[in-house]
């Protein structure tokens, strides 16, 4: 009883850090210092936190780490912005490098480079259409960032249009631009969404979910009907199937596996297989 | 051929969940109707009636269509939506009758109650007027006013301890069906949700009481109905307020049997236990045995004040002054520095401005209250750190040990933060 | 000091008669609002730097500052489940918060300290009018609005305080030339509101993702006429009260953000409060720890 108490107390008091590695996917709170695998073997298993050792400290190799959404290097303190679960994504090299991030469930949108989204048309302005991507500003997209556009042959989109596409351009002091082709030049499955289908929103937390590998969410919806789906990673997901009522069954469905654990999810399954 | 899928796969006839849950205070509710939340209070006032109405009481509505319902919402503006809703609020309410104002006068022509209800619209989605008329009614007669006997000239008013207050009294209760029109009539939907207002092409809103009595209707949107399509709007409401009124006077019954009871109500217990972002915590006592031992110590190790004594000055007749005026310091560094030094020894308040500039430092910058500390000790080369600001923390380290050079007087800060970080 | 002196003692016997008659309930009004107010603003100064030899009036100067606080006119039944006297030892009472309950904005949460409760709801970072953008931050504002009525003095002045707390742990800088905006919407109003309200708005901006650079809680303390102090004072302690002490405290280093207090105290009780706030500020950090591990329990 008391213990859980003062490991509260003392992650608070702040003048403790605990070691990212053994808060792996634990509930991090804003505030919180993490140490890096390093830092820590640098002090000693007593000494963590006393006095935060460099990154570069002796002639220890330097450990290329790379700061996700959720945190914040200050100085050579890594520390938490957002609450969430902490995750890490080890890279080629191993030995702790790789990527620290706070996976949270916020529903507001801030673009990211390199992000598939769902945006919606809403207005033409000379050579660039303005897309709304739930976003703080509408993103831009010009007419020629479409497979097989030039300036004779325009795409066509109109004002309203869904647009699956890719941030070239998102940092915060600029305007984020979109682009619907790839390096190559091709769509690779970009442009504007078809007629009909839904959209929905959902928390960003879930998007990543469904779109992480082998998630099994998905391989569960396949099964039920045939499907068209388009997921942005700004929490839009586009769906049609054959019938209205199955495109709405699977909206409510892939909405409502935010909140349920793998067994509720089972269960709903089956069900709707059976029906 | 009305075949229709609705988002939320409800029939076309369908309400959504209807939710009302009560506060601690009488008057006090919220409604939920489905993901659309109004909060509604009444409370009242005793006033001078108006002047052709004098043994009236006087019955005051106020929707509000907060920023927190939907972004676009702005506060303090009266927006078209706004101003009908209110009027419809009106309509519905107060010219329905359906609270006798007339057992609200205390004194005719002197004092009569004004209840007045406060509707906050709290989250948007759809059919606002629904779920405030709910809100409203539901308000109005979960109400209790204090009590009042006159003699003579005099009125005395009760506390709420003195004498149980008094509920309003309530002729009937009128709600208002909101049926959202598709294609110039030809699709109809009940309690329409934002997304469905969103691509309407009109609104009938019919308010009724249970006894099938209708209160107010309203067409917008400009479409032509039937009689026909009128009559069997008419025929839903009565249907929809039926059920809506048993759903209310079980909730106030529940209500009332609690409150007797003397069970434990208000929101707090209306907050679902299951739900995984509701967390509750019981009454915690807080160990305060070694406040006052930290508080004294903190006051000891600041210096004692000054025994200032101030000599009020009398220029002129009528006027008075007390200290010094600002001295003007341009270009005499040295003066100002002996004043600053003097002031920290002469207030002990200064024990919590410092401690409020600390946290300023990181903040914002506020830190100009730190910096004549930094500048004046010209011995401490070291004080003017002009790298980029990289490592905060140190940076103010070394004024803290600047600080502690330069006098007793500011001390207790430094030892306080020890004492914090050691804990 | 000797021109307050006399103002108080003369000031007493009205108070005493006004309390008689159920604290100024149906027309009366304070009889001279703007010479309570002085009174109320000298009392405010006064606090900062205070002795010993001033304690036998404290319990004059507080009712004449309470008073002028609330010349509400208005008569709002109180009751509720908080009638019996609550133990004058140190205790919080019963705290609950629920997250994520408003579909439309970014983030929301609210927030019970026994029937004191305030809704708050966060948009951010989201898209701002020309004429409040700001070029390397984001923009801050905190709305707060009352249940009866429209906001007044006194809401501003506490949008001022929550904000300012708000901007001191907000890392405005990651968004500029975008808004964050805090509503808060006072839902009951049964003693310790602000602190009520500076708990919902940091579960607000947490449940929004809005990154912070730490937690933030509020804290009230009263102090009785005999110097005792409580934590979390019902509004009935509150009218009592000779001073009420309100603290923002950060979790990271359990550092003062904001204070604001009315009434008389002495350095040493203004002490006392404020290591009592901090004590209490770790239980309800604990309290946000918990619920936010409730609420991340299934991810």
């Amino acid at each position: 009883m008391a213990e859980p108490a003062a490991h509260a107390a003392e992650s608070f008091a702040g003048c403790r850090a605990r070691a990212a590695r053994t808060v792996l996917d634990q509930v991090v709170l804003p505030g919180e210092e993490l140490l890096l695998p390093e830092q820590e073997d640098g002090e000693g298993p007593g000494g963590a936190g006393e006095r935060p050792l460099r990154l570069n400290a002796g002639a220890r190799p330097r450990v290329r780490v790379v700061c996700g959404p959720g945190l914040r290097r200050c100085g050579d303190r890594l520390l938490v912005t957002k609450c969430g679960r902490l995750r890490h994504k080890e890279a080629g090299g191993g030995g702790g490098s790789g990527v620290y991030w706070v996976d949270s469930q916020q529903k507001r949108y801030v673009p990211v480079k390199g992000d598939h989204v769902i945006g919606i048309v809403t207005a033409k302005s000379g050579d660039i259409f303005k897309v709304d991507v739930g976003g703080s500003e509408p993103a831009s997209l010009s007419y020629l960032a479409f497979e097989g556009a030039t300036k004779r042959n325009r795409p066509n989109v109109q004002i309203g249009d869904l647009i699956y596409g890719q941030f070239v351009v998102a940092n915060k002091d600029m305007e984020p631009e979109m682009v619907c082709i790839d390096s190559c030049g091709r769509a690779n499955g970009m442009g504007v969404i078809g007629q009909d289908g839904l959209l929905f929103k959902v928390t960003l937390g879930l998007v990543r979910k469904l779109l992480a590998p082998n998630c099994e969410i998905l391989q569960e919806v396949g099964k039920l009907y045939p499907l068209e789906i388009v997921f942005g990673m700004n929490g839009r997901i586009w769906v049609k199937a054959k019938t209205i009522q199955q495109t709405l069954i699977l909206a409510n469905v892939l909405e409502a596996c935010e909140h349920m654990t793998a067994d509720q999810r089972k269960q709903i399954f089956s069900r709707l297989a059976e029906s | 051929t009305l075949c229709l899928q609705r988002l939320d796969g409800r029939q076309t006839y369908d309400y959504r969940n209807i939710k009302i849950s009560f506060g601690t205070d009488y008057g006090c509710c919220i409604v939920e109707l489905g993901k659309t939340r109004v909060l509604g209070q009444v409370s009242c006032e005793l006033v001078s009636p108006k002047l052709n109405r004098a043994t009236e009481g006087i019955l005051f509505f106020n929707l509000e269509l907060s920023q927190m319902a939907a972004p676009a919402f702005e506060p303090g503006r009266q927006s078209d939506l706004l101003v009908k809703l209110n009027r419809l609020l009106e309509r519905c309410l107060r010219n329905s009758k359906c609270i006798d104002t007339e057992s609200l006068c205390v004194v005719a022509g002197e004092k009569v109650w004004q209840i007045r209800v406060d509707l906050h619209l709290l989250n948007h989605d759809g059919n606002i007027i629904d779920a405030a008329s709910i809100a409203a009614i539901v308000a109005l007669c979960h109400f209790r006013r204090p009590d009042v006997s006159v003699q003579g000239d005099e009125v005395t008013l009760y506390t709420p301890e003195e004498r149980d207050p008094v509920p309003l009294s309530i002729h009937h209760m009128p709600i208002c069906v909101s049926f959202a029109f598709f294609q110039q009539g030809t699709y109809l939907l009940v309690d329409p949700n934002e997304r469905e207002e969103r691509v309407m092409d009109g609104l009938l809103v019919i308010a009724m009481n249970k006894h099938r009595e209708i209160c107010t209707i309203q067409s917008s949107g400009g479409i032509m109905l039937l009689k026909d399509q009128v009559l069997r709007c008419s025929k839903i409401a009565g249907v929809k307020v039926l059920e809506i009124t048993e759903l209310i006077q079980k909730a106030l019954e529940n209500d009332q049997k609690v409150r007797k009871e003397g069970g434990k109500f208000g929101f707090a217990e209306s907050i679902a236990n299951q739900r995984i972002t509701a967390f509750k915590m019981e009454k915690a006592p807080i160990d305060t045995s070694d406040v006052e031992e930290k508080a004294e110590e903190i006051i000891s190790e600041a210096e004692p004040p000054l025994e200032v004594v101030s000599k009020p000055v009398l220029w002129t007749p009528g006027t008075a002054q007390i200290g010094e005026g600002i001295e003007n310091s341009w270009g005499d560094l040295e003066d100002s520095e002996k004043e600053d030094e003097d002031e920290g020894g002469s207030d002990e308040a200064i024990i919590l401005d410092s401690i409020k500039t600390d946290t300023g430092v990181e903040i914002s910058n506020i830190g100009s209250q730190d910096a004549p500390i930094v500048l004046s000790d010209s011995e401490e080369e070291e004080m003017i750190i002009l790298e980029p600001d990289k490592n905060p923390k140190k940076i103010r380290t070394q004024t803290i040990h600047a600080t502690q050079e330069k006098g007793p007087s500011k001390k207790p800060v430094k030892k306080r933060k020890k004492k914090r970080t050691a804990n | 000091m000797a021109f307050l002196d006399s103002l108080g003692g003369s000031r007493r016997d009205q108070i005493v008669s006004k309390r008689r008659d159920t604290c100024g309930r149906g027309s009366r009004r304070a009889p001279h609002p703007s010479w309570r107010l002085l009174i109320g603003y000298a009392v405010c100064t006064q606090a900062r730097a205070s002795g010993r030899k001033r304690q036998s009036l404290l319990h004059v100067g507080s009712p004449a500052m309470e008073e002028s606080m609330q010349t509400e006119t208005k008569v709002r039944p109180e009751s509720g489940a908080e009638s019996g006297p609550r133990s004058p030892s140190c205790t919080l009472r019963h705290f609950a918060c629920e997250q994520n309950l408003l579909s439309r904005p970014d983030g929301s949460a609210s927030f019970l300290q026994g029937d004191t409760s305030v809704l708050a709801g966060v948009y951010g970072p989201a898209e701002v009018k020309v004429r409040k953008e700001i070029f390397n931050k984001a923009t801050l504002e905190v709305i707060l609005r009352p249940k009866i009525g429209l906001p007044g003095v006194a809401e501003k002045s506490r949008e001022r305080l929550i904000r300012n707390t708000c901007e001191a742990v907000v890392l405005g800088a990651l968004h500029p030339r975008t808004s964050i905006t805090v509503v808060l919407q006072v839902i009951s109003d049964a003693g310790s509101l602000l602190a009520c309200c500076l708990n919902a708005a940091c579960m607000a901006l947490v449940d929004a993702g809005v990154p912070m650079r730490a937690l933030f809680c509020g804290v009230t303390c009263a102090l009785d006429s005999d110097g005792t102090f409580m934590l979390d004072p019902t509004a009935k302690q509150e009218k009592e009260a000779r001073a009420v002490l309100t603290f923002a405290l950060d979790s990271v280093e359990r550092k003062l953000l904001m204070s604001t207090t009315k009434g008389l105290y002495s350095d040493a009780e203004l002490q006392q409060c404020l290591a009592a706030a901090q004590t209490a500020s770790q239980h309800v950090f604990r309290f946000y720890r918990e619920s936010l591990q409730r609420r991340y329990s299934k991810s």
